[in-house]
């Protein structure tokens, strides 16, 4: 018994440190700087393309998503069950980021970067309009993964990390089908496409509403 | 609780600066004019409603213009609707300024409210509040030329106001007369302000009228939904619980919203032994929104 016991503190201890080590050799990246400047020209082309403004804080999803095993409604808080997804505020952040981790050179400056993030260090800039009803959590609750509309968990890490790899996308694809997260541009048609069962037949969702006053007001 | 704030919230600053209207009156300086416009409408009502005696609104009876291929498909368990008490209704006028609130309902012009002209969608007839009756067959839907005006399969003629271009065939095709037509650009005129924002606004050019607060209905169907799924239970969404702006503000719960086919309903509930009655235009278009007056 204890022998197993000692086994499993090792293992665990050797994870912990093994994941802080990672955590050291990766420097932060701030790879979101250049965001803005290029959000104007590709890869907001579609009108319904939904975009991530971020103010200043550096940001890896591939880091924050399954690697550590957090889904994305734990910091997107109401994607499963709420009206909206809404996106965290720096006290979210701060939340799990007041761990030892701060002992790392390379999260010091991550530290320091929330330290003097605001309040709110992210916006959505959602387009949807007012003539409009999405709920996002009965999309989520009748089956729909976040990677069907959003794409793939890949793509959203990509969304944030490497916009040139988005923009690169965006231009192989006819029509410029892609929103910001990789995932498909979503308009009324995508709605309708999948509303009617034509797409994503291999799921098996229950048959959706087509009225017009399901969606619209 | 948070989404109550969050809305009282943009509400503030909204309305603080008086952004998105043009103009940089007060909230209160507005909704006084709101008052005084309802306060006029129901000192000038005139008009009578010729009442006929109807049965208590079942099913639809009509074929579900414009729109019956999603409909067709999933037979609704719901038909929302109204009754009316003239036994209770004084014609106070508090379900008008509460419906024009909650639906963002335009005023209108001094000319137009000195000619009777307003955008409210519930008009006093007769001394009682008259709002579109969400006919079963409703003669609006059959002559619109877009598919704007439609039913949904829980009994409600909704407009799209997005497909709305104006044609007004509707409007001429309503016997009751229950739909408004912007011909002013109210944002433009600062007639108009979002005082909710779970209502669009509506643009110059389009009909509109009564929706029996729909979106009120679309929320709380998404909710359910959510609710049920989550708890995976096979529950159907019957509307329970949910009110319109102006069965709200009643003083005296003349006004009962509800679901015609649900027992459980206040609705079926309180016209259970009263004697129904609908203006003699629409009752053979099998309304919704009936009028309750003494027993049965």
């Amino acid at each position: 018994m204890k022998v197993l016991v000692a086994v499993l503190c090792l293992f665990c201890a050797f994870l912990t440190a093994d994941f802080i080590w990672s955590q050291g050799e990766t420097p932060v990246r701030t790879g979101v700087s250049g965001f803005e400047e290029r959000a104007g020209d590709g890869v907001r082309a579609g009108m319904e393309s939904r975009g991530l403004e971020s103010r200043g804080v550096p940001f890896d999803h591939a880091l924050h998503g399954d690697s550590i095993g957090l889904d994305c409604a734990a910091c997107h808080t109401g994607s499963k069950s709420g009206a909206r997804a809404y996106m965290p505020a720096k006290s979210d952040c701060m939340d799990c980021h007041r761990l030892p981790l701060t002992e790392k050179p390379g999260i010091e400056k991550l530290d320091s970067a929330l330290a003097d993030a605001p309040e709110h260090p992210w916006k959505a800039v959602s387009q949807l309009p007012d003539h409009v009803v999405f709920h996002h959590g009965v999309h989520s609750a009748a089956g729909v993964t976040c990677a069907d509309c959003h794409g793939g968990r890949g793509a959203v890490a990509r969304a944030v990390d490497d916009r040139e790899a988005i923009a690169r996308d965006a231009r192989n694809v006819p029509n410029y089908e892609r929103n910001v997260y990789g995932g498909l541009k979503i308009d009324m048609k995508t709605c309708l496409q999948c509303h009617k069962g034509e797409t994503f037949k291999e799921r098996n969702f229950k048959p959706a509403a087509t009225y017009c006053a399901a969606c619209h007001r | 609780m948070a989404l109550v704030g969050l809305l009282q919230g943009c509400k503030k600053g909204q309305l603080g600066d008086g952004a998105g209207t043009g103009s940089g009156e007060r909230l209160s300086a507005f909704m006084k004019r709101c008052e005084d416009e309802v306060r006029l409408a129901v000192s000038e009502a005139h008009g009578r409603m010729d009442l006929v005696k109807v049965p208590m609104p079942k099913e639809m009876k009509g074929s579900l213009a414009g729109f019956s291929a999603g409909s067709a498909r999933e037979a609704s368990v719901n038909r929302f609707g109204m009754a009316i008490d003239l036994d209770l209704c004084n014609g106070c006028g508090k379900c008008i300024l509460a419906c024009n609130t909650e639906n963002n309902v335009a005023l209108v012009t001094d000319e137009e409210a000195a000619r009777g002209r307003f955008m409210h969608w519930i008009d006093m007839r007769g001394g009682a509040p008259f709002m579109c009756a969400h006919c079963g067959d409703a003669p609006c839907e059959k002559v619109c030329p877009t598919g704007a005006a439609n039913h949904t399969p829980d009994g409600i003629s909704a407009m799209m106001y997005k497909r709305c271009t104006g044609s007004r065939f509707c409007g001429a095709n309503c016997p009751a007369k229950a739909r408004k037509f912007n011909f002013n650009d109210a944002q433009e005129l600062g007639l108009v302000r979002k005082l909710n924002y779970d209502v669009p606004l509506r643009e110059k050019g389009v009909m509109e009228k009564c929706s029996l607060c729909l979106h009120r209905l679309q929320n709380d169907r998404m909710r359910f939904k959510t609710e049920a799924a989550i708890a995976g239970s096979n529950a159907e969404w019957r509307g329970r619980g949910v009110k319109t702006a102006c069965a709200e503000a009643c003083p005296r719960n003349a006004i009962v919203f509800g679901n015609w086919l649900d027992p459980e309903s206040p609705l079926v509930k309180a016209a259970q032994g009263r004697q129904l009655y609908a203006p003699r235009e629409l009752a053979e278009h099998d309304p919704a929104v009936v009028f309750m007056m003494g027993k049965r």
